[in-house]
């Protein structure tokens, strides 16, 4: 059997951490520095924490130095927090349960295996279509809202060209307008009006739900999970950042097995899940 | 909350797979989900697990009068409650079409089967019979809520006690369970529901159909049954034709899993007849599956009391020691009694939206009214004296305590600003 | 006043278990001794029109008990729960959402309030709502003979002269709410939260580990 690598939809800047995602708030420590400072900037104490379990209400504090040296240059320090991370004058504040994770240079966020999605701009997610009213689509996509999507945001559309989207079908979109007080807006086409992959799709395949930090992992640059399920079957799956997931394989048999390995993959280690994979292929084979 | 709506795709992979007698997790045709039947702390509390729906039964007791037309029977009442938690779809308090028929459903298969001998709950004839009720909660909905309910009753029936009784004359001892052994329920068979569903107009047939299937299909057939093989109920919902030959083959394969299911039961109920005997720990606290890592458990621990006592007289002693002498009652007219003066009351001087809401809900009782146009009065007096702050009791007040005239200026000040402060608290819980 | 003699002041074994139902998007079982109770956690979701408050989440809390239908004790339980998670959740991140927190009583056995909001913490940790704190209950009991009783079974809570349940921040051990029934004296009542706020270190310790559990696979 030929073994070909599993096609993604998902574009990969999507995944995890992307700076430029509105979930991240930068917070400046106006602090002094400098080698040999007494004080403890936040952003080794934060380093220091990486990859524990922190629980809403934990604490990082500046503690700045109450006297900032004249003749020294001051250096801001600058820390960019992602989700679960709050702040609240001059401390940190975890508001979410999770693992502390950190890339480079300076990004800290709370990785959590919540259920429910809460849409944010950028990010690419699976919709039901509800309803079709005038000239946009209500898409279901699991958040407290239903998003609107313009029938002119697909590629190619024009007034009198309108797509073929009916009630029930799923589409793949992005979030162009997504914060807590506007109604979010999502678009199946990129900056430059192409499709880049987004759009309505699902012929064939079975649609079902995983938890948000799985989906996370999976969309992760050198995302262990996803090589491991390239080895067993060609397939074909749809990421959704909101915990949706689509998987279309050579036959019903397939995609079934791949989605109860997916759903199980959450509560397992790295091993665990290789040795499960390897007895699927064993015995499939 | 609505429920997430079924995407066209979901449902045509799921009439493929079926039609290919694939399921979504990996059963086959007539394949139940796994059972697991536990048991609560105190007798009659049972847990269905069917995969991953779970329901509870709890079943409870009363001495109530008897139904008129029969003075000798107990009274056998079911309540199955779609709790919210089982779906985002299932409201609180309201009567859904689906509640209504796993209630009838539920009802038609343990009451009007007559497995549980209802003269036996006779106390006293024609005055005093006992009520069981069963209430089932509903607590995770992934399909098939009626097999798992009717699980669920029926093995909480047989695990129930109800006290014993005594009757010397006409009354009735009714001892607790340390001073007697309470006895169980006298039941004659156990019916069990058996769910089916069509698909495709009846041309596919799942037995125990989970959530996802139960949206995609056109009909479904509830059997219930005993272990000798008696039909207790039947019912077919979704308005398909079924053909004879149908409905005897799902009768067949009911009657096979059905004397699985009371095997199951009757193993569960023996293993928690031996635990409870032992003397062991049984219930909730040793349910709990200490493999998961989604579960903890902590052992009887002490909370370390060092300087708990020193802390508390800490905080007793900074505290401000309330005032030795109570202050004596104002009445600046008769009719208004008034205790403390603190802080300025805002009464009267409260912004008009206020006092408009005020005065409507005086509007609503004339008496009142009356009184508190008497009060501004009162308060332009005063007002007119010039200086003197002045509080006015609250006119919710209904009762109004006339007191003694007396000056008091030496009220302390922290009295007056406490019960101010009440008042400011009651009047935002009346806004609410 | 003396003080409590340390043989009563303990908690009961406890255990929690998280996610343990498929539907809801947080859910949790909180056993104390015997007494247990089930929570379940929908949102942030869709909110219906006459709820909608424009700057935050509106929170309903549902306390359903085991026999017949929810009563007025059941009503002031949920509001008890309700104020005290109003104070620890962050609820303007979420404006014009429900959350809805069910709690099933499985079994009473004394202090139910209190495990009632320990159920309801981890199930709104479960569920990923953002939080400024967390926060945990403790039940106090005072006998007739004036001793103090943490976590009290229902034996202990009939024979108690007064009956006192605390929600208790962990960042700062504040009390946010509290829910009394009897007399006692201010010298009582300061020594039952000095208690509680030592008890509650216990549970918030607890609350850490179970989540450090959890996360213990996807600690790559």
């Amino acid at each position: 059997m030929v073994t070909e690598s599993c096609f993604f939809r998902t574009a990969e800047t999507h995944g995890s951490v992307s700076c430029v995602s509105p979930l991240f708030q930068s917070v400046k420590c106006q602090q002094q520095h400098v080698s040999g400072s007494p004080a403890v900037p936040m952003f080794s104490t934060l380093k220091d924490r990486v990859g524990e379990v922190l629980l809403p209400g934990d604490e990082f504090t500046c503690d700045t130095d109450d006297t900032i040296s004249l003749t020294e240059h001051v250096k801001p320090e600058k820390v960019v927090c992602g989700p679960g991370l709050r702040r609240s004058g001059d401390r940190l504040v975890v508001c979410k349960s999770g693992v502390l994770r950190h890339k480079q240079p300076n990004v800290f966020w709370i990785d959590s295996q919540q259920r429910r999605y809460v849409p944010a701009k950028g990010e690419t997610v699976i919709g039901i279509v509800t309803t079709k009213s005038g000239d946009v689509f209500k898409v279901d996509f699991g958040g407290s809202e239903q998003a609107s999507l313009s029938y002119l945001a697909f590629e190619g559309a024009t007034k009198r060209n309108r797509p073929n989207v009916q009630v029930g079908d799923l589409v793949f979109a992005q979030f162009s307008i997504a914060n807590k007080d506007m109604e979010p807006e999502l678009v199946c086409i990129d900056s430059s009006g192409r499709a880049n992959g987004l759009g309505v799709f699902g012929g064939g395949g079975l649609l079902f739900r995983v938890s948000l930090g799985l989906v996370r992992r999976l969309l992760a640059p050198h995302s262990e999970v996803r090589s491991d399920l390239e080895q067993l079957f060609p397939c074909e799956l749809v990421v959704g950042m909101n915990g949706r997931l689509w998987v279309r394989s050579s036959s019903v048999q397939q995609t079934l097995i791949i989605a109860n390995l997916l759903q199980s993959c959450d509560t397992m280690t790295a091993p665990q899940r290789r040795e499960l994979f390897r007895r699927v292929k064993q015995g499939v084979l | 909350m609505k429920d997430t709506p079924l995407a066209n795709c979901e449902r045509d992979f799921l009439l493929k797979a079926i039609e290919e007698k694939k399921r979504l997790d990996g059963r086959q045709t007539y394949d139940y989900r796994k059972i697991k039947i536990t048991f609560g702390t105190d007798y009659g509390c049972c847990f269905v697990d069917l995969g991953r729906t779970r329901v509870m039964a709890q079943v409870s007791c009363e001495l109530v009068a008897p139904k008129e037309n029969r003075p000798n029977e107990g009274i056998m009442f079911f309540n199955i409650e779609l709790s919210p938690m089982a779906s985002p779809a299932f409201e609180q308090g309201r009567q859904s079409e689906l509640s209504v028929k796993l209630n009838r459903q539920l009802e038609r298969c343990l009451r009007n089967s007559k497995c549980i001998d209802t003269e036996s709950l006779c106390v006293v004839s024609g005055e005093k019979v006992w009520q069981i009720r069963v209430d089932v909660h509903m607590l995770n909905h992934d399909g098939n809520l009626m097999d798992a309910a009717s699980i669920a009753a029926i093995t909480a029936l047989c695990h129930f006690r109800r006290p014993d009784v005594a009757i010397q004359g006409d009354e009735v001892t009714v001892f607790s369970p340390e001073e007697r052994d309470p006895i169980p329920l006298s039941i004659y068979h156990m019916p069990i529901s058996v769910s089916f569903s069509f698909f495709q107009q009846g041309t596919y047939l799942l037995v125990d159909p989970c959530e996802r299937e139960e949206r995609v299909m056109d009909g479904l057939l509830m059997i219930a049954m005993n272990k000798h093989r008696e039909i207790c109920s039947i019912q077919s919902s979704g308005g398909i034709m079924l053909l004879k030959d149908q409905v005897m083959r799902c009768s067949k394969i009911a009657s096979v899993k059905v004397s699985e299911i009371t095997e199951l039961i009757g193993k569960a109920l023996e293993n928690d007849k031996k635990a409870r005997k032992a003397g062991g720990r049984c219930g909730f606290a040793e349910s709990i599956p200490q493999e998961r890592i989604t579960a903890l458990k902590m052992e009887e621990s002490p909370v370390e009391m060092m300087d708990v006592t020193e802390r508390a007289n800490d905080i007793v002693q900074k505290a401000e020691a309330p005032p030795q002498t109570v202050p004596s009652p104002v009445v600046p007219v008769p009719g208004v009694g008034q205790v403390g003066q603190g802080l300025q009351n805002t009464w009267g001087l409260e912004d008009d939206d206020e006092e408009e809401e005020e005065e409507e809900e005086n509007g609503n009782r004339g008496e009142e009214q009356e009184g508190k146009a008497s009060k501004m009065e009162k308060y332009e007096k005063e007002e007119s004296r010039g200086g003197d702050v002045v509080e006015i009791s609250d006119s919710e007040e209904e009762e109004v305590v006339i007191l003694h005239p007396e000056t008091s200026d030496k009220a302390p000040v922290n009295t007056g600003s406490r019960s101010s402060s009440h008042q400011k608290g009651a009047a935002k819980s009346k806004k609410k | 006043m003396e003080v409590c003699g340390s043989s009563n002041v303990s908690l009961r074994e406890f255990g929690c278990e998280q996610s343990l139902l498929s539907r809801p998007d947080g859910s949790a079982s909180f056993i104390q001794g015997d007494t247990s109770v089930l929570a379940g956690v929908y949102g942030p979701a869709e909110v219906k029109v006459s709820k909608e408050i424009y700057d935050r989440a509106t929170l309903e809390v549902l306390i359903q008990p085991k026999v017949g239908l929810p009563s007025v004790r059941e009503r002031s339980q949920e509001q008890c729960v309700r104020e005290t998670c109003e104070a620890s959740l962050l609820l303007s991140l979420h404006p014009r959402s429900s959350l809805t927190l069910i709690l099933q009583v499985l079994h009473d056995d004394g202090s139910l309030l209190s495990c009632a909001l320990n159920a309801a913490c981890m199930a709104l940790m479960d569920a990923g709502l953002p939080m400024s704190c967390l926060f945990c209950g403790v039940t106090c009991a005072i006998d007739t003979d004036g001793q103090i009783i943490t976590d009290p079974t229902a034996a202990q809570e009939k024979e108690s002269r007064a009956l006192m349940t605390f929600a208790i921040d962990s960042t700062e051990r504040r009390v946010l709410m509290s829910s009394t029934k009897g007399s006692f004296t201010v010298h009582e009542l300061q020594q039952c939260i000095a208690v509680s706020q030592k008890a509650s270190e216990k549970i918030f310790q607890f609350y850490r580990d179970s989540v450090r559990r959890r996360y213990s696979k996807t600690l790559e």
